[in-house]
């Protein structure tokens, strides 16, 4: 039964501020965003030539403001949230790959658009991105992973640039919470997938060793189509009396990574892979962590235990928080969103 | 003991902290960065005792004996300044400075006050460049090198730096005088700056945007060149930098009056071009098998290099950094001589200075000049 929801911080013509908004999530998020009726988002970017990600709106009434900028500048920073109400917070360092360069643009970034956003004082909600991956994981599988569950104590022991920025993201929105009141919701999507994002998650199986190995078998893979996410992201930014919570946002009827697989070589294209069962590929973690640390990072760590618990250990992911305090549902079934996804491989190939 | 501190805590200073951490009787005693997250970050993630985001207060409290200087190229010269007027050491990271007078500037002011300096050409350290080194000294090239060709390919299309670069008006990488080039060709310059011995070589360069640059609106970014540096009717050397030539190779070849060396950096093979030639067919059959039985003497000695845990990326760096605080501790010459530097950075002055402003962006220093961030 879904509890009865608070109403709405921000009015139609309220300044809703969107970073990222460019990037993979980012213009689907201003499409929901216009679709439930708000008429000023004004979509922050970065890159030259990427506004026309966003939908073309001019003949619907709504209002888009693109605004380009970098969250590494704070003037632009306070340029960009004068007179917002609500931020959705998406621009994220994704595929970094060194930490410096992760928390850089991540986290630094985050702290300018706080300050900034404080200056203005107009400010009623910072929905902060994160990710699923900040979680250690390390309860036994039985017990569903969800926003109780400890996040990650030291990330950088985890050799994932991304995970480290994320956790450190969520350290400063929760401090500028707690010191200066910020009004935020964090929310942490598991694998976001769809149209412009076609990889195959790293919770399915790695290619780096020139062979796929496919190393979920029968775990569930916490997907999360994009348009679901968008609209679990836009709920967070306008859901009154959530103000501090933090919203893990999975889809329902997940499938395993073997299932996965099994589809997308029907779907899209066949390949050879070798499945590694749990124990040896946890042994195989273990022991290339302890080589690292023999051979003082001659190896980088980049597989060790931790990373195993939060890619490739068994795990159970629960929706319940979102799906009770939003009022949020995935409105594309994960069948519906596997067959989009498939589609839009099979067009990336064909154009290869 | 020496207590080492970092100042720019960016991509690079994790490189260096990483190797100064696997020195023995080395500490790190302070990092520091303008941006005080970016020195708390490297500070948790390495265990070092204290931050700072002023140099003056790290230099005072922290009172290390060695700076690395890790920030971008345009603060090195104002810090390594600060630093040895301080009585500290100093390691600059590439480029060493942005004018040759700045670094001829540092030297002096290193010498007059017993301090030593280093630049951060790690590259020649690397396991392959120390062996082809030590096969120079033996006269394996029958004497002095005649002819150096170094070539440095750097890959624009690969995500990260470049995509930063490239998406960003204002990186501070075109606010360099030399642009990309100059954050980029010290170790394929200084390669080259090793074999000769005047102060300033004869340098004649020819500089271009690529076309697929040109394509995405780009006219600033220099990414293609190449130089020709001579002395004295003795010693000549090519230079290419390029991001278009595929394989995006990292090489150095040397002649000299009887042999050649073969440097490849990114699979660290170095192969010895005999001066010699076989006979009739023999020059076809016989060269192929010593090529081959080269290729697999470079693979056992990686592998045995491997296995004794010695290989890392940056080796050289480690290598470089043990040299330079040897030669702190005990007095004796530093890794890479002083006239190799300043032969370097002239070079490269020589370079920026005739590809002019058609393609090259000369900023104005301002106070920018004294920010110290992280590269």
């Amino acid at each position: 039964m879904l509890m009865e929801l608070d109403a709405d911080v921000i009015g139609k013509d309220e300044v809703i501020l969107v970073t990222g908004a460019t990037g993979f999530l980012g213009p689907t998020v201003v499409r929901t965003l216009l679709d439930r009726g708000f008429r000023r988002v004004r979509c922050l970017t970065r890159t030259a030539g990427r506004e026309t990600r966003l939908p073309d709106v001019d003949g619907a009434g709504h209002r888009v403001e693109v605004f380009r900028g970098n969250l590494l500048s704070r003037d632009d920073c306070v340029a960009a949230t004068r007179d917002a109400a609500v931020i959705l917070h998406l621009a994220a360092a994704r595929g970094e790959k060194s930490f410096p360069d992760a928390f850089l643009n991540s986290v630094v970034t985050t702290r300018n658009l706080l300050d900034a956003s404080l200056r203005h004082r107009c400010l009623r909600r910072f929905v902060n991105v994160s990710s699923l991956t900040v979680y250690s994981n390390a309860r036994g599988w039985r017990v569903p992973l969800d926003e109780s569950c400890p996040v990650e104590r030291q990330p950088a022991r985890r050799s994932d640039p991304y995970c480290f920025a994320k956790v450190k993201q969520d350290e400063i929105v929760t401090e500028y919470g707690r010191r200066f009141g910020v009004p935020y919701v964090i929310v942490r999507p598991g694998y976001v997938y769809g149209r412009g994002n076609e990889a195959i998650t790293g919770r399915v199986g790695i290619g780096t060793f020139g062979v796929f190995l496919h190393l979920g078998g029968t775990n569930t893979i916490p997907f999360t189509y994009v348009d679901n996410c968008a609209d679990a992201i836009v709920l967070a930014g306008i859901t009154g009396g959530i103000d501090g919570e933090v919203f893990n946002v999975v889809d329902d009827d997940l499938p395993s990574s073997r299932r996965f697989l099994r589809l997308y070589k029907r779907a899209v294209r066949r390949f050879a892979s070798i499945y590694v069962p749990h124990a040896l590929s946890y042994a195989a973690c273990d022991l290339w962590e302890r080589y690292a640390d023999w051979s003082e990072g001659q190896l980088p760590p980049v597989f060790n235990r931790q990373a195993w618990r939060t890619y490739w250990k068994r795990t159970r992911y629960s929706n319940d928080k979102v799906k009770l305090r939003l009022g949020w549902m995935p409105r594309v079934s994960t069948a519906e969103g596997l067959r989009r996804y498939f589609e839009s491989c099979r067009e990336k190939l064909q154009h290869a | 003991m020496l207590r080492a501190a970092i100042v720019g805590c960016g991509k690079i200073a994790d490189a260096h902290a990483s190797q100064i951490r696997r020195i023995k009787g080395s500490e790190i005693v302070g990092v520091c960065d303008r941006e005080p997250l970016m020195a708390k970050q490297l500070c948790e993630r390495f265990s070092v005792a204290r931050s700072f985001s002023d140099v003056d207060d790290l230099l005072d409290s922290a009172h290390p004996d060695v700076v690395h200087i890790t920030t971008p190229p345009a603060s090195h010269f104002d810090i390594a300044r600060a630093c040895l007027d301080r009585g500290c050491h100093v390691y600059i990271e590439k480029p060493f400075t942005i004018r040759a007078g700045e670094a001829e500037a540092l030297v002096a002011l290193a010498a007059s006050n017993d301090l030593k300096l280093t630049a951060g050409h790690d590259d020649q350290f690397s396991h392959v460049a120390r062996r082809m080194r030590a096969l120079v000294r033996s006269g394996y090239l029958g004497g002095p090198a005649l002819h150096v060709e170094s070539t440095y390919c750097y890959d624009l299309s690969e995500p990260g730096y470049a995509r930063a670069l490239l998406g960003d008006r204002q990186h501070w990488v075109r606010r360099l005088p030399g642009g990309l080039l100059q954050n980029v060709i010290s170790h394929g310059i200084a390669r080259i700056a090793e074999f000769f011995t005047t102060d300033a070589p004869q340098v004649i360069a020819h500089g271009f945007v690529s076309p697929p640059l040109r394509r995405m609106g780009e006219r600033k970014i220099v990414d293609e060149l190449r130089v020709i540096v001579s002395e004295e009717d003795r010693l000549t050397a090519y230079f290419t930098f390029s991001s278009q030539m595929r394989p995006s190779v990292h090489e150095l070849r040397v002649y000299g009056p009887r042999n050649g060396l073969l440097l490849d950096q990114d699979h660290e093979i170095l192969l010895r071009l005999r001066g010699r030639r076989f006979k009739s067919y023999g020059e076809k059959f016989f060269p192929p098998l010593l090529f081959a039985r080269q290729h697999l003497s470079n693979l056992v000695t990686n592998a045995k290099t491997f296995l004794a845990r010695d290989f890392h990326m940056k080796s050289g760096m480690k290598y470089l950094i043990e040299a330079f605080y040897q030669s702190i501790l005990h007095g004796t010459a530093v890794p890479i001589p002083y006239a190799e530097i300043l032969r370097t950075a002239r070079i490269m002055d020589a370079i920026f200075d005739q590809l002019g402003d058609a393609t090259i962006h000369r900023p104005v220093f301002t106070r920018e000049r004294r920010a110290y961030g992280h590269v």
